[in-house]
């Protein structure tokens, strides 16, 4: 059956070739006996000659046409003859029979061909397994570049996501993360566990575990360090537990968007979630409930230009606010409202992207009223044709008598310069280096420089 | 005078018919034509193709859309369509999959089996470089 296949597709994709072919030679042969008629202006023996073997031409065409179609027909009979259950062919047949017998195996074959083709046209992933895709980081730098204290080589992260197709509207994504801690012990998250529902291009309904929607990266660049063209996230953006002072995660519903408008489109994002509490110094995202009953959330909206000279540009603004508790004894209370705005400008040469916090913290049980602080930073990233240099830079001023940036580990202000490049070496794998230099300005007033290699994987 | 002017209509329909055979005759090593299809109960305007190719458009009215890459015409639909290189193209299902949890479309290997796959399935769209046959909703050609 491949074999028949085979010699249909090459017999369909010859044929138009011959055809004109002919016609070509049609025409440039027809030409010539015109051109000649024309220019003397009387019948040329010649001309009578050359049209008398053009019909010679001609009727021989026509009869090899019919010779080629006589023997296809009786190549098709010894095949219809061995074929299981097919009735047996009289070796007495005429050839006219034979002809017959093998125009209708040819209708059947091609049958048999169209029906190959509608299977494989029907054949998705649902038939062929789930497939499970991730990715996976090692380095080597002067400083861990999560944790300077610890230098030489380090593993990173090993993420695997699920994106199961399960219907025209219900949607799931669920990652797994396994990480080395500091002490080197290998931890797994559930980094997101969210099912929902697509209402439309309009609107679509999450609950479970997901990244929380403020500024650009937090949703737009994840876990998987090759989808960053950066070696990592900005320091105070890191997750929860590297440090990260702004909830990464939240576990609750979300509704999220986008509706056309003037030539680009709004993106909205509106969300509810169970409120983060500190646990030894880092965010917990209250993955079972919470003991208190309190609630966080926000909004994000952003405006996508599709068209012009700012075709890639997108400017949003984000706010959140939660009540977020500690483990002291006695617990701090923390009204946390956090708003800002970003700008992105992504295109096929560009990646650059700008965002700002502003902290407006409340404390609640201690008295200290309201604390202010701000975090941002700015990157600069061009996609050149060997690689994508660039350059960030990133400043935090925390309050450190706010309790909530107290009780984090990684609440100190700091200002950081990196610059890096990232080197795809082929469609899934990258090599990323930067150099950066960090300066804490607050809880102490350390300076170090790092010198980072990493290799990034998708697969 | 007479035979003048058979002499030059003569020679005018010989050029004609010559150069009619030769187009004709030529026209398979011109480039392809590309044709997006879908389903006949898809109604798009060729301006939202780029869209749907990148998971950002999902629905068409109340379909729900089901693209699918054709193997034997992805070079061209990229490059005449969705203007990206293959290499960016795969890089932006990798982080729409991982960021929204959509899926890339499915491939299919050849004209063929892409308007078998179109007619079939219910917001069905894909793209082809022979003429799309009746049972499918051309949406444009490039």
């Amino acid at each position: 059956m491949r074999c028949l296949t085979t010699t249909h597709t090459v017999t369909k994709k010859r044929a138009p070739h011959r055809i004109h072919a002919i016609l070509a030679l049609l025409a440039v042969v027809g030409a010539m006996p015109c051109a000649m008629a024309n220019a003397t202006g009387k019948p040329d023996p010649s001309l009578v000659e050359m049209q008398k073997k053009l019909d010679q031409s001609l009727q021989l065409i026509e009869a090899l046409t019919e010779r080629v179609r006589e023997l296809e027909a009786r190549q098709a009979v010894p095949a219809a003859a061995t074929a299981p259950g097919a009735p047996a062919t009289s070796n007495a047949a005429t050839p006219a029979a034979e002809a017959t017998t093998g125009t209708s195996r040819l209708d059947a074959d091609e049958r048999k061909l169209e029906q190959l083709e509608k299977e494989n046209a029907n054949r998705s992933t649902d038939d062929t397994g789930l497939p499970l895709h991730g990715f996976a980081d090692v380095g080597i730098g002067t400083h861990n570049p999560i944790n300077p204290d610890l230098k030489g080589a380090y593993v990173g992260n090993l993420d695997f996501y699920l994106a199961p197709h399960l219907g025209d509207h219900t949607r799931a994504l669920f990652e797994m993360n396994t990480e080395v801690g500091s002490e080197g012990s290998v931890d797994v998250d559930l980094e997101r566990a969210q099912i929902g529902y697509q209402f439309n291009d309009q609107a679509t309904v999450w609950v479970g575990r997901y990244h929380t929607p403020y500024g650009y990266i937090n949703t737009s660049l994840h876990h998987g360090s090759w989808v960053n063209n950066t070696l990592r996230r900005p320091k105070f953006l890191q997750f929860e537990d590297n440090g990260g002072i702004v909830p990464a995660h939240t576990v609750g519903m979300w509704l999220t968007g986008a509706v056309h408008a003037g030539g680009g489109k709004f993106l909205y994002d509106v969300y509810a979630g169970n409120s983060q509490e500190i646990v030894d110094g880092a965010l917990d995202m209250r993955n079972a409930g919470t003991s208190n009953g309190h609630i966080g959330g926000g909004a994000r909206l952003a405006y996508q230009f599709k068209t012009g000279r700012v075709d890639g540009l997108m400017l949003g603004v984000h706010a959140f606010t939660s009540t977020i508790t500690d483990d002291a004894v006695p617990s701090n209370a923390t009204r946390v409202l956090a708003y800002g705005g970003f700008a992105v400008f992504d295109t096929d040469q560009w990646e650059n992207i700008a965002e700002i916090y502003l902290f407006d913290d409340r404390d609640i049980r201690g008295g200290t009223s309201t604390h202010r602080s701000t975090a941002g930073f700015l990157q600069l990233g061009y996609r050149a044709t060997w690689g994508v240099p660039y350059a960030r830079y990133e400043r935090t001023v925390l309050e450190q008598s706010d309790p909530y940036f107290a009780a984090l580990e990684g609440g100190a202000s700091y200002h950081r310069i990196a610059l890096g490049a990232r080197f795809d070496i082929d469609l899934k794998s990258a090599i990323k280096l930067e150099l950066a230099n960090t300066r804490l300005t607050d809880r102490s007033l350390d300076r170090y420089g790092e010198g980072l290699v990493q290799y990034a994987i998708r697969f | 005078m007479r035979f003048g002017s058979d002499y030059r209509s003569g020679n005018r329909r010989c050029i004609g018919l010559a150069g009619a055979l030769v187009l004709v005759a030529s026209a398979q090593v011109t480039a392809a034509d590309l044709y997006v299809v879908c389903n006949v109960n898809v109604a798009l305007q060729p301006s939202d193709v780029r869209d749907v190719f990148i998971g950002e458009k999902s629905f068409a009215g109340s379909a729900h859309l089901a693209p699918a890459d054709n193997l034997s015409a992805q070079t061209a639909f990229l490059e005449r369509v969705m203007k990206v290189t293959a290499d960016r193209y795969a890089s932006l299902w990798t982080k729409k999959s991982f960021r929204d949890g959509a899926n890339p479309p499915p491939v299919k290997a050849s004209d063929a089996e892409t308007i078998a796959y179109v007619r079939q399935t219910p917001g069905a769209c894909s793209y082809v470089q022979t003429v799309p046959p009746a049972g499918v909703n051309t949406i444009g050609k490039f």
